[in-house]
């Protein structure tokens, strides 16, 4: 077991990774009662056309697969696993993004006992016809609340416009229609390729003794059997850095107008230290552009063109990023032109100077250290920044020495000509 | 928990030391009897206020200087409980310890400070253009629940169920109540807020309790006021018939919402029975509404029940398929007549106690939480803490929940689904 201290956040981490390649980490908190543990695959919506596990071709899924076996795992032969969970007091969930799916339970006592639960529920797959047909009445009605929540159909309408080819402009729990589609079968395909300990990582993190859980685990994870670990063969379309589609409308009945512009990331093969300082970088860059200390925002909170909707976002993982910029706006068409005229005029003069630079890494310094104290937050993102090959813990370092150069550099990768599109959300016409 | 010192009549001080967290939490709470038009000022003030004083007239010269003290968080909120409106002023800070020289905490002393008594006020008026510009905001806060159909629904059911009733009244207020009102009458909201509402301040974190008292009397000297019992909630009668109204949206989904009455709120001693019997019905993954709602019918992604504790309501939401609507009313009301059959068993209950104790436990682990469930319940029990609810949840029985079930009648259905011409 390593140990390796954060003196200036003063945490401390254990870290091992196991003979079958799961990889485990502790993190002991301080006056905390509950204990958060979440148990990853590095396995999301994205992942649809792979070799599976022992197979030489490459297959394509149904989509919205890596979700509907997100549901199916809690099911088994002798009931629901939501129910052990209960018992031993323990509030369990589970959730998948475009590259990940996480198991995960929070508890006040019995730590062991619902670790125990997590592991085997999560290792031991059982599916059948009967509860995979079953289970599609349940997510077709989770598709079609979304269908109803106009910032999500203008958060994944803005990503369909980016991108022309990519799996990220799939819904992550697919479409009504394509999980007809999935069976039994596929679930094992995919459980069997992804779900393999190598490819997995346990978080835990809270009101727990580190050498103590680390020796559990390993106990239970040796008396389990896996095969060999296999390097895992995905296969994503080629994607240019323009967008597909530069403007789409959508017509919803909405209280007010609804805009949002993408700017689709053109550096995408980043990882490790490198893509921690992008990702910090393009934050700081949308912060001065866009945040509340902005002339951009002065100027349109005054002016009324953007209200209390207003969001910013960077994104970026292995094979797509993008960053977003939107609100409810009763003025769309002059709202577009404000965002675009930041970015536009950032290009020819650049306006974050070196105070302004000081004062945002100071922001983000803190507020970084205040997401410490978020137990849920360190585990999330642990998991995230460890399947990119960065170190969360590394974030307070890395931004006190970020430069303006490497803040420009970052600008670049998502302010090119070709890489915007418009989604609205639009009040039918009267 | 947390120690209690009276500041001056009607103004509380409540201070938890831990080591627990890597900031300093203050909260300032103001409190004032619920009413409509009333809630929409103090919304547009607590916006107001958030974003202005004096010594940062502008938005942006205040946020700069919050971003300067290590993105100290700065922000409003306005909330309601029984038949009271609360203004809340949340800020929090990174303790000093992890920055060797800076005194971060007492120059957020000094920022809210500023906010509180020094606000950007020229001749007994606020300025007129962030007057303006949040009545703005405010008013398409409000206008755009529309947009969220759960909460849309959840809304009209209560204002059909609990017409001209705190417990239907928004704490933003109303559309017509915000755009009526002034730079003036903003001005002597705040008079009125300063001067007579209750004020909790609350303090959590890594700190020297005796220093902070002083700061305290420093930098926020709150006058006395009237701390008098606020008006109460008077109880509903509640007739035998059950309303069924349908209201039509362009959407896909059905929202289902069912209004129940109990005379079991939160300062009836039978409260925690109920509890108790909401997280047996509805409340968890483990609930009678998910198993067979959920899980046995795969009619619906979410069916939860929940318990407002002090309008004595329970309410039940799930998101359907309109056509199901008779279906989906029948099971959930078989449900309901489970429980009060007495067809709860040994392990829903247990799961139920063990489910909320993890949740209350758990609460401690964020000092926000420790604010807020400490807040409510001292109104019970000054000397509150989690271990007393823990052991009142253990001693509920099947008994209990039966008799508890018994209080609970249906008085609403509401659906809110699709226009049938609707084309995709």
């Amino acid at each position: 077991m390593k140990e390796v201290n954060f003196d200036q956040l003063q945490e401390k981490i254990y870290t091992e990774t196991l003979d079958n390649g799961l990889k485990v980490v502790i993190l002991p908190k301080r006056g905390f009662s509950k204990t958060f543990v979440t148990f990853t695959t590095k396995y999301g919506s994205i992942d649809r056309t792979f070799k599976p596990h022992g197979k030489d071709e490459l297959i394509t899924v149904p989509d919205g697969i890596a979700h509907f076996l997100e549901h199916k795992m809690f099911e088994k032969e002798d009931g629901d696993v939501f129910q052990k969970f209960s018992l031993n007091g323990a509030s369990a969930n589970a959730y998948t993004t475009f590259g990940r799916t996480a198991y995960l339970f929070s508890a006040t006592n019995k730590l062991k006992e619902n670790t125990k639960i997590l592991l085997d529920f999560v290792q031991q797959p059982y599916f059948t016809k009967q509860t995979v047909d079953k289970e599609k009445g349940i997510i077709a009605q989770e598709i079609t609340m979304y269908d109803d929540q106009p910032d999500w159909r203008l958060y994944f309408g803005t990503i369909e416009n980016l991108y022309e080819n990519h799996p990220v402009k799939i819904d992550i729990a697919g479409t009504v229609v394509s999980i007809q589609d999935i069976t039994a079968e596929h679930l094992y395909t995919c459980y069997e390729t992804f779900y393999h300990p190598s490819n997995m990582l346990l978080f835990i993190v809270g009101a727990v003794k580190p050498e103590e859980m680390m020796a559990f685990v390993k106990k239970d994870q040796a008396k389990k059997s896996f095969d060999k670990p296999e390097v895992i063969e995905r296969q994503f379309p080629s994607e240019s850095n323009e967008v597909d589609v530069p403007a789409r409308t959508l017509t919803m009945d909405v209280s007010k107008p609804k805009l949002n512009i993408g700017m689709k990331c053109t550096k995408v093969d980043l990882q490790g230290q490198e893509m921690l300082e992008t990702e910090l970088s393009a934050n700081l860059v949308l912060d001065s552009l866009f945040g509340r200390t902005s002339a951009f925002y002065e100027k349109a909170n005054a002016e009324g063109l953007v209200d209390e909707s207003f969001s910013y976002e960077f994104s970026l993982e292995e094979g797509y990023g993008f960053a977003m910029v939107g609100s409810d706006t009763d003025e769309p068409e002059r709202l577009e032109k404000l965002i675009r005229h930041t970015i536009k005029d950032a290009k020819l003069n650049w306006p974050v100077q070196e105070e302004d630079l000081d004062r945002m890494r100071r922001k983000k310094i803190g507020q970084f250290m205040r997401s410490l104290n978020s137990i849920e937050f360190i585990a999330n993102q642990y998991t995230r920044y460890e399947f990119n090959d960065m170190n969360l813990f590394d974030v307070v370092p890395t931004l006190e020495k970020l430069s303006m150069d490497k803040l420009k550099e970052a600008f670049a990768t998502f302010s090119d000509d070709n890489s915007y599109t418009i989604f609205k959300v639009m009040p039918p016409k009267q | 928990m947390f120690n209690k010192t009276k500041l001056q009549n009607g103004v509380h001080l409540y201070i938890r030391k831990t080591e627990q967290f890597k900031t300093v939490n203050v909260t300032i709470k103001w409190k004032a009897p619920l009413d409509q038009k009333k809630a929409s000022e103090r919304t547009v003030l607590a916006n107001v206020m958030e974003d202005s004083t004096k010594q940062y007239p502008t938005l942006s010269s205040m946020r700069k200087a919050l971003d300067e003290l290590y993105g100290t968080v700065l922000f409003t909120d306005v909330s309601k409980r029984s038949s009271q409106h609360m203004v809340s002023l949340y800020t929090e800070c990174v303790n000093d310890e992890f920055f060797a020289g800076e005194d971060i905490f007492k120059q957020l002393w000094q920022l809210i400070r500023s906010v509180v008594f020094d606000p950007n006020v020229t001749d007994k008026a606020f300025d007129p253009d962030v007057t303006e510009r949040e009545k703005r905001n405010v008013r398409d806060r409000i206008r755009s629940i529309y947009d969220d159909k759960t909460r849309f629904a959840q809304k009209r059911m209560l204002e059909i169920m609990r017409p001209n009733h705190p417990a239907s009244i928004s704490a933003y207020g109303t559309e017509t109540a915000v755009s009526e009102i002034t730079s003036e009458s903003l001005y002597a909201t705040y008079e009125d807020m300063m001067n007579n509402d209750l004020i909790d301040i609350y303090v959590v974190g890594d700190i020297d309790e005796n220093d902070i008292i002083e700061q305290i009397k420093q930098f926020l000297p709150f006058a006395a006021r009237d701390a008098a019992k606020q008006n109460e909630l008077l109880d509903v009668k509640v007739s035998g018939s059950v309303n069924t109204v349908r209201e039509k949206q362009d959407m896909k989904q059905g929202k289902l919402h069912l209004g129940f009455h109990t005379p079991v709120s939160f300062h009836h001693p039978d409260y925690h029975k109920m509890q108790i019997t909401n997280g047996v019905f509805g409340g968890f993954a483990h609930s009678k509404l998910f198993m067979n709602v959920r899980e046995k019918e795969s009619m619906a992604y979410y069916a939860n029940s929940a318990f407002a504790s002090h309008y004595g309501i329970v309410y039940v939401t799930a998101g359907i398929d309109a056509d199901l609507e008779e279906k989906a009313v029948k099971l959930i009301l078989e449900q309901l007549t489970a429980l009060q059959n007495g067809e709860s068993t040994e392990v829903e209950l247990s799961q139920t106690v063990a489910l909320l104790e993890n949740s209350i436990l758990s609460a401690n682990d964020s000092a926000r939480s420790q604010i807020e469930i400490f807040d409510q319940y001292k109104e019970l029990d000054e000397n509150f803490t989690a271990e007393r609810l823990i052991e009142k949840w253990e001693s509920v029985t099947l008994e209990d929940i039966k008799e508890m079930a018994n209080t609970i009648q249906l008085e609403i259905v509401y659906l809110l689904s699709g226009k049938e011409d609707v084309s995709e």
